[in-house]
């Protein structure tokens, strides 16, 4: 894991320093002397060579520094800490649904092919991956918000006039729980409604065929048809068959998860949701290198952890791969 | 000298007809036998039509945007309406495949062409070389795509070749990951062992004996990934990262109607989202309709 993560470092940053344009022209403003430019790239230390710079990021950001974003004026390191967990609640929610109703779904299409069900998902799952997740947000404001006015309007997390909750974890939902103030809980549930759909619709498609794929296998398996030979109830024999069938669909739910933290942007776009994704999309437009570095390798790392996190799943659904 | 049974004929006739059966008329059959592949055939044709008529057939310009009918509803003279800039949407929407689809087919067939060469070389040499070049391949993958497709299109200047170039940089290791996986899977065959005694240099074996028997696999991945594409394409336009305005392109024309969907305009938004989803859907569905084309096993 430490090659990669250097690998994902060095990538970052070599990205980021073709970006155009030069971060101390930005903050010195149209007016700036070529000198005032030149003191702030000492500053920031733009003036030495490219290894230099490097080694000099490598060191801070082993220290916890990931240096200071220019446009918010905040030290990178907290910007993120601020709008992770914002992007986070909204994507575990969307997946938490998507899983629920993925795999429950994917299973009975299998058990029953060509049933009714089965057309239902196989159909939703070809057109869910030709779905764009901002069109499908767009619409379901258009519908919830516009014409039936049941949907809170799609601006942030929360009405404007409620408090921010005490940060806890940074998750308005759990952190108003903890507080016991329920207007704002109420007010952050109808914030997410829409946009946790919009992310839960998108998912459910490769969720929704790899779960039955993998049960088709399962079910179709010589262990199966022999359980069932021998008598087993039609209940043991689907779980049976479903502990078998979990490891591909662990794994494609961890591929999107981890995807996801980076790939939101476009629905925090729409619903105007300030997280992590919306921070990298301003970053690169300003050409905020530290935000834009800090930000790839949080969400590198993010997906490091996630494919860490499989691997220990599978040692548990599946004591082949114990050590 | 043939044996007693025409095992040639037997191999490529269907019992009471006697005619031989070509892979033409083998398609034909399997068109009919699965119409989401036909209607996804249906729906590639037709774009790919309109890609050359579409600025024939748009009532409008395009590019042209008239103040004095501004967000209008769909009606007679404007089917689709007009946008904030009061532009004819229709004629935007059957205009765009040929930027749409341009960037889709050519970044793909970009990626496609780097990927099977890459794929094939990294699966049969194994040198230092080969390792890093699947190093690489993993770190990139290791990145949220979308965000480094913002970033590149950021380093390199908003410009459709631009765009090309990104998308066909960010799928490259899709294909390189599977051609080197089925190269593996087949260098030790019989056949391949053949070509090596007879005296075949690797390169030759490689893109004469190898090549060929993995690459319908790639084929069938890059028509699922030009859907992809798309998807890639239309939501960098509507962050305002992909091509150009007022380029007219689905997702930029998505993000123009985006600003007036909470005033109850639905349709300036509303169409260019149904033709990414046609677009979308109809390649994917020529992708799984190959898939099982050209591998018997997955029919049901």
């Amino acid at each position: 894991m430490i090659p990669q993560l250097l690998g994902i470092t060095l990538v970052a940053f070599l990205l980021v320093r073709l970006l155009p344009g030069n971060p101390a022209t930005a903050m010195a403003g149209s007016l700036a002397t070529p000198e005032t430019i030149a003191a702030i790239e000492a500053r920031l230390g733009l003036d030495q060579p490219l290894s230099t710079q490097f080694f000099m990021y490598l060191k801070n950001v082993l220290q916890g520094d990931f240096g200071n974003s220019w446009y918010t004026s905040n030290p990178v390191a907290s910007d993120l800490a601020v709008r992770f967990p914002a992007t986070l609640e909204l994507i575990s929610l969307g997946m938490i649904i998507a899983i629920i109703v993925g795999v429950i779904g994917g299973s009975i299409s299998a058990l029953k092919p060509k049933g009714f069900i089965d057309r239902i998902t196989s159909s939703f799952a070809t057109i869910a991956g030709a779905l764009p997740e901002f069109w499908i947000g767009l619409l379901l404001i258009y519908v919830f918000y516009v014409r039936l006015g049941i949907a809170a309007a799609p601006i942030g997390r929360l009405d404007i006039q409620l408090p921010t909750p005490p940060n806890v974890t940074g998750m308005i939902l759990i952190d108003s729980f903890l507080t016991g103030d329920m207007a704002v809980f109420r007010s952050a549930v109808s914030h997410l409604i829409l946009p946790v759909l919009t992310l839960s619709i998108v998912l459910l498609g490769p969720i929704l065929k790899m779960s039955r794929t993998s049960m088709r296998d399962a079910i179709d398996s010589d262990y199966v048809h022999y359980a069932r030979m021998c008598g087993m109830n039609k209940k043991c024999v689907v779980e049976y068959a479903f502990r078998t069938a979990l490891p591909p669909i662990v794994t494609i739910i961890a591929v999107y998860y981890g995807f996801m933290l980076g790939g939101a942007v476009l629905v925090e776009k729409v619903f105007g949701w300030g997280g992590f994704g919306q921070y990298a999309v301003q970053s690169v437009i300003n050409k905020d290198y530290f935000a834009v570095q800090g930000f790839l390798m949080l969400a590198a790392v993010f997906s490091l952890f996630i494919y860490l996190v499989v691997d220990i799943i599978y040692m548990i659904v599946d004591p082949r791969q114990r050590p | 000298m043939r044996g007693i049974i025409d095992m040639e004929r037997l191999k490529t006739t269907v019992p009471g007809n006697g005619a031989p059966i070509t892979e033409w008329k083998r398609f034909l059959i399997f068109m009919r036998t699965h119409p989401s592949f036909t209607i996804g055939l249906v729906i590639v044709l037709a774009n790919l039509l309109l890609m050359i008529f579409g600025p024939i057939l748009a009532p409008y310009d395009p590019f042209e945007a008239n103040p004095a009918v501004v967000r209008q509803a769909p009606s007679a003279a404007h089917i689709f309406g007009t946008d904030l800039n009061g532009m004819d949407i229709f004629s935007r929407v059957i205009y765009a495949p040929r930027i749409d689809l341009t960037i889709a087919l050519v970044g793909t067939a970009i990626s496609l062409v780097i990927g099977i060469l890459l794929g094939g070389y990294t699966g049969f040499w194994d040198n230092w070389f080969s390792t890093l070049i699947e190093r690489v391949a993993d770190l990139l993958q290791a990145f949220p795509p979308f965000v480094l497709a913002m970033a590149l299109v950021a380093v390199t200047g908003q410009k459709i070749q631009n765009v090309i170039y990104v998308i066909a940089f960010l799928n490259i290791p899709i294909y390189l990951r599977l051609v080197r996986s089925n190269v593996i899977s087949v260098r030790n065959c019989t056949y391949v062992e053949a070509a090596i005694c007879v005296g075949g240099s690797k390169t030759r074996i490689l893109f004469r004996h190898i090549l060929p028997n993995v690459i319908s696999s790639a084929l069938t991945q890059a028509s699922i990934n030009i859907g992809w594409a798309i998807l890639m394409t239309s939501g960098l336009s509507f962050i305002g990262a992909g091509v150009p305005v007022p380029t007219p392109e689905w997702g930029a024309m998505i993000a123009v109607g985006a600003s007036t969907i909470i005033m109850g305009e639905w349709w300036s938004s509303m169409f260019p989202g149904l033709a990414i989803v046609i677009a979308a859907l109809g390649f994917a569905l020529v992708g799984d309709g190959l898939q099982v084309f050209f591998d018997p096993t997955k029919r049901s």
